[in-house]
């Protein structure tokens, strides 16, 4: 039995070794940090999401035992009720409200860019492999809205979406910002792979256009999406927690990084209840850099002919 | 040199994408949910009375009639009047109020990042993986995650309440009253809306150092971010660029080390790093946005906030697309550096 799992060890590090892409994203330190601060974070949001009731992080706890804005580490009548990061303006636990936090920053960010990422991809290896009329259609279409500095697009069109949308709103947004640099880097990309000669192969060989595009242009051009996703999936948090900030995302009294921050600085910034805003803000700012820790480390694994397709 | 014909041409090139702007923003504005003419006339208005709003909007006549005096008045920057927030002052007039106060602060910060981010970066590349290097690299991309909606308020946490050294909000202490023009061999001339450039221009130095004191902590955040950015940049390209033959041959030649990472590195490494600084002037701008609202600095950003939540659809029209202007003119004016830099863009 020891010999299977040795063989079978054996061949995982085999493979690994076989991708240049993995072993030297594997050899940068700094890259395997950010790999392992977004696994704890996914850790957290699958605990906090089926351990808390998003109900009883919502509601006030006003009117009981709990103080509210009771500094870190404040301690309850009943055993174990310690209060880590404290409590906020309406008493509730920041602790938990912070970890749960963690769900919905990676639960919206993984829309967004899922989304983003699957339109971008299908438009721009469509206007890579048509050319032309479609790609000049496509491309300035994309170009209109790279015109615009990102977070004001963004601010611009969640005005059009009624308020009840919450989160949602800021997710539709930021996709349309985030959809155009997913269609450049893909056609990027794409142009590059097309160049090469098996695509003239394949096609002399009778395949049809949607099979070149799935199955041989998209596989190849699959790294610089992949590093283009995480460098994004850190701008998408980021930006989600923007629109929250300024009011208009997450709705009242839910447990989003960025209304927690923007709710805390007022609710007791400036008499120095600082616990308030800085954990809802220091989650942020670590799950932010370690998506951008590995994507940095991904990019430079990148093959350099792909990496110029990415910026 | 950078061609007339290279400049032209990318002039030209601006034309469609500033019409596709304009027609997005006219159809964002139309999508908005909500009635402009309730939201003029108010809650209380008469059946007749919001019919006559809308007349007045020009909101009964046909669509396409609509959007065509809509791109009309775009490109005589007339974007109508304010609906709530300046209530009847013409957009132009809001805009004009407040873009100089989002430029200065976008001006410090930027400039912040090029003055520190630059010399860091190239200090990066060229002791590669030393500590200096490392502590650099670290140092930048935390500072490009560190979202200034949290380090604005803590910074104003440390240097307002605990330490008291630095004012909270706004952009100047109320005790200064600063008039709308100034004198120059006894002309009166018109202030820039810059508030450190204003109080020189003024000669009122105690007013001039309030304004630096409120400017210091939006600018330092802005200036985090971008220096962050461009040290990073500036390290890499400096990096791809000292491998390249021609920085051999210079100092096969005999020229110095620091000569040779001047004269031939410097220059090549900027090309890549000025697109960037282009690039990311978007996202500084939406920085700005933020600055604003944490530090309460009344510039385009909080209006454009503003403005949003009180449905004043006109104002959010007028910033949204004079800030897209402002990107697209930024990256044209990259371009031509850019060409200005490395002549075989040109062709």
């Amino acid at each position: 039995m020891s010999t299977q799992t040795e063989t079978d060890r054996r061949s995982v590090v085999g493979r690994i070794r076989a991708s240049p892409f993995l072993s030297e994203l594997l050899a940068n330190r700094l890259a395997v940090v950010g790999l392992s601060i977004i696994l704890a974070l996914v850790a957290i949001a699958l605990y906090a999401r089926v351990t808390y009731d998003l109900g009883t992080l919502v509601s006030s706890r006003l009117g009981t035992e709990i103080p509210d804005r009771a500094p870190p580490g404040w301690i309850g009548p009943a055993p174990f009720n310690i209060h880590l990061f404290g409590t906020d303006a309406a008493a509730r636990d920041i602790y938990k409200r912070v970890m749960y936090g963690a769900w919905l920053a990676l639960k919206f960010g993984t829309i967004t860019v899922g989304i983003s990422t699957v339109v971008g991809v299908g438009l721009g290896i469509v206007a890579a492999y048509y050319g032309d009329v479609t790609d000049n259609t496509i491309m300035r279409a994309m170009d209109v809205l790279l015109a615009f500095p990102p977070l004001l697009l963004a601010l611009a069109l969640v005005a059009i979406f009624p308020r009840e949308l919450g989160l949602w709103r800021a997710v539709v947004a930021l996709t349309l910002v985030y959809t155009p640099r997913f269609a450049r880097v893909v056609r990027g990309a794409g142009l590059k792979v097309l160049e090469d000669e098996y695509i003239d192969a394949v096609e002399a060989l009778g395949a049809t256009d949607p099979r070149v595009l799935v199955r041989h242009i998209l596989p190849n051009t699959l790294a610089p999406i992949t590093v283009q996703s995480t460098l994004n999936f850190g701008l998408a948090i980021i930006d989600l927690a923007a629109l929250s900030f300024l009011g208009f995302g997450a709705q009242a009294g839910t447990p989003s990084w960025g209304l927690m921050l923007s709710r805390g600085v007022d609710n007791g910034l400036l008499t120095g209840k600082w616990w308030l805003s800085f954990f809802p803000g220091l989650f942020l700012a670590i799950t932010v850099l370690g998506f951008n820790l590995l994507g940095d480390g991904m990019r430079d694994a990148l093959d350099p002919r792909m990496r110029e397709a990415i910026d | 040199m950078v061609s007339k014909r290279f400049v032209a041409k990318r002039l030209l090139l601006l034309i469609p994408v500033l019409f596709g702007v304009a027609t997005v923003v006219f159809a964002i504005l139309h999508l908005a949910p909500g009635d402009p003419a309730r939201v003029i006339a108010g809650q209380r208005a008469s059946p007749e009375q919001l019919q006559r709003v809308r007349e007045e909007l020009g909101l009964t006549r046909p669509l396409w009639e609509q959007y065509l005096t809509f791109l009309w008045d775009a490109v005589r920057l007339d974007f109508g009047q304010s609906y709530t927030i300046s209530r009847g002052a013409p957009v132009r007039q809001v805009i004009f109020d407040r873009l100089p106060i989002t430029l200065e602060l976008a001006i410090y910060g930027q400039l912040a990042g090029i003055l520190i981010g630059l010399p860091l970066g190239i200090l990066s590349a060229v002791k590669q993986d030393s500590l200096t290097d490392h502590l650099t690299r670290v140092g930048a991309l935390s500072g490009i995650s560190i979202p200034i909606f949290w380090s604005g308020p803590l910074l104003i946490l440390l240097f307002s309440t605990y330490l008291g050294v630095l004012p909270t909000s706004g952009r100047i202490s109320t005790q200064f009253f600063l008039p709308e023009t100034w004198t120059l061999f006894g002309y009166e001339l018109p202030l820039t809306g810059m508030i450190t450039v204003d109080t020189i221009l003024l000669g009122n130095w105690p007013a001039f150092v309030s304004a630096v004191q409120h400017l210091f902590l939006p600018a330092l955040v802005i200036g985090i971010y971008s220096t962050a950015l461009i040290s990073r940049m500036m390290r890499s390209s400096m990096l791809e660029v000292v491998r390249q033959d021609y920085m051999r041959t210079a100092r096969a030649k005999g020229q110095g080390t620091k000569i040779t990472l001047l004269k031939h590195g410097f220059r090549n490494a900027l090309i890549p790093v000025v697109t960037i600084i282009g690039i990311q002037f978007g996202t500084l701008l939406g920085g700005a946005v933020l600055t604003e609202t944490v530090f309460g600095i009344n510039g385009m950003g909080l209006t454009i906030v503003t403005a949003i939540g009180a449905l004043d659809y006109p104002v959010v029209q007028g910033t949204v697309l004079t800030f897209a202007l402002l990107f697209t003119l930024v990256n044209l004016f990259v371009d031509i550096t850019y060409g200005y830099l490395d002549p075989r863009i040109q062709q």
